[in-house]
């Protein structure tokens, strides 16, 4: 997989924390939300990143591969843009859905694990493929509900889909995590049953229980929980990379250090 | 893949966004708490966003912020290919017509326009 084999440990770039980003020690990689970038103007703090070496893989979350409208051309072709001015090796979406019936989410949503659905996200996601100038990899979400009459398990449902597109994951070690606490995902099930040798990158980010239900907020901690995801991740496979998102209620540079760390810590220990 | 899959689907898409943005009617095999947590978590979401994007109406309404951006919201569900900043503006022009809102931004000699 190329520069995908050594990504090694990274952290969402965002602007409140462009310096942040910049001078924290030990940061691989970045990622970028692709829909807040401009071809024509990128930030000096991306452009000083790539200077250094530091590879910039933008991150999509409007494509909606998993609608029933067929893909806009338009954002492909912008995600396609951003990863040319920043030569990304590889881009990235979710496994969502965002728009239907002329309303628009404002948020990822969880597809139908039927055939159906699958077949039309394949075929989304194929369209996509062939319009994109690097490798697609796609994300797990974190759901607040499920869809009833679900045919296939997550994982199970995310193998069929690169067997059939070839495209990479990106496994959200969080998002399995809020899966599991909301909806009774079992987490090594999942971790059985998707092809692991596909696996481009790992998210990791923080979250906040209330009333028993975990929330995804990229705005808390990391929670413990996730981090022993990662370590089970790890116990299975290398990771060619494991990235820390954060998109609120910023906290210091040495927190954002610990995470880091605690990242690292655990996957040494469970190389 | 056919049409009547992406028929299929559409109908359920639709279906459940209606639900959660819009007050539809809840679709079958739903849980009901669950589209519940759902719906109030992407209010939430919304209504975090304009207030950033706009924190100027958000701080002269202070309490009555968050009820009357969850009525105005429910009733004017985000459209596709609508921006967020729309959604800020358009909120404060609800608010305005309601009175809630004074009528009139305070003239200031730099926002002042020729006449």
């Amino acid at each position: 997989m190329g520069v995908l084999d050594k990504l090694g440990v990274g952290i969402g770039w965002r602007p409140e924390i462009d310096l942040t980003v910049e001078r924290l020690p030990g940061v691989d990689f970045v990622e970028v939300v692709a829909e807040n970038l401009h071809v024509e103007h990128l930030p000096e703090s991306i452009l000083l990143l790539r200077e250094r070496g530091v590879p910039v893989l933008p991150h999509a979350v409007s494509l909606s591969l998993g609608s029933a409208d067929p893909v806009e051309p338009d954002r492909v072709e912008h995600l396609g843009a951003v990863a040319e001015a920043l030569g990304a090796p590889l881009v990235s979406d979710h496994v969502c859905f965002v728009r239907a019936g002329g309303l628009d989410s404002g948020h990822l949503m969880p597809v139908p694990r039927t055939r159906d659905a699958l077949d039309v996200l394949v075929a989304n996601v194929k369209t996509a493929q062939a319009n994109l100038p690097v490798p697609l990899a796609l994300e797990n979400i974190a759901a607040l509900l499920e869809w009833p009459d679900g045919e296939l398990t997550e994982g199970q449902f995310l193998a069929e889909l690169v067997e059939r597109t070839d495209c990479h994951l990106l496994i959200d070690v969080a998002n399995l995590h809020a899966n599991a606490l909301n909806l009774g995902t079992d987490p090594n099930r999942f971790l059985d049953e998707i092809p692991l040798e596909r696996l481009a990158y790992v998210h990791v980010a923080g979250g906040v229980e209330h009333n028993g239900v975990y929330h995804d907020t990229h705005a808390h901690a990391v929670r413990p929980e996730v981090l022993e995801l990662l370590g089970e991740l790890r116990s299975r496979v290398d990771p060619p990379g494991v990235l820390l998102e954060r998109d609120d209620n910023y906290p210091s540079d040495t927190e954002l250090a610990g995470e880091l760390a605690a990242i690292r810590g655990v996957l040494a220990r469970h190389a | 893949m056919n049409g009547d899959q992406r028929e299929r689907l559409a109908r359920a898409q639709a279906e459940l966004l209606g639900a959660l943005l819009a007050g539809g009617p809840s679709p079958a095999g739903f849980d009901q708490r669950l589209l519940a947590v759902e719906a109030n978590s992407l209010l939430a979401k919304r209504r975090g966003i304009v207030a950033m994007l706009n924190p100027e109406v958000a701080d002269v309404l202070a309490d009555r912020f968050r009820p009357l951006f969850d009525e105005y919201a429910r009733a004017h569900p985000r459209r596709t290919g609508s921006r967020a900043r729309e959604d800020a503006v358009d909120f404060a022009a609800w608010a305005r017509e309601r009175g809630e809102l004074p009528t009139e931004k305070p003239n200031r000699w730099w926002r002042r326009k020729a006449t």
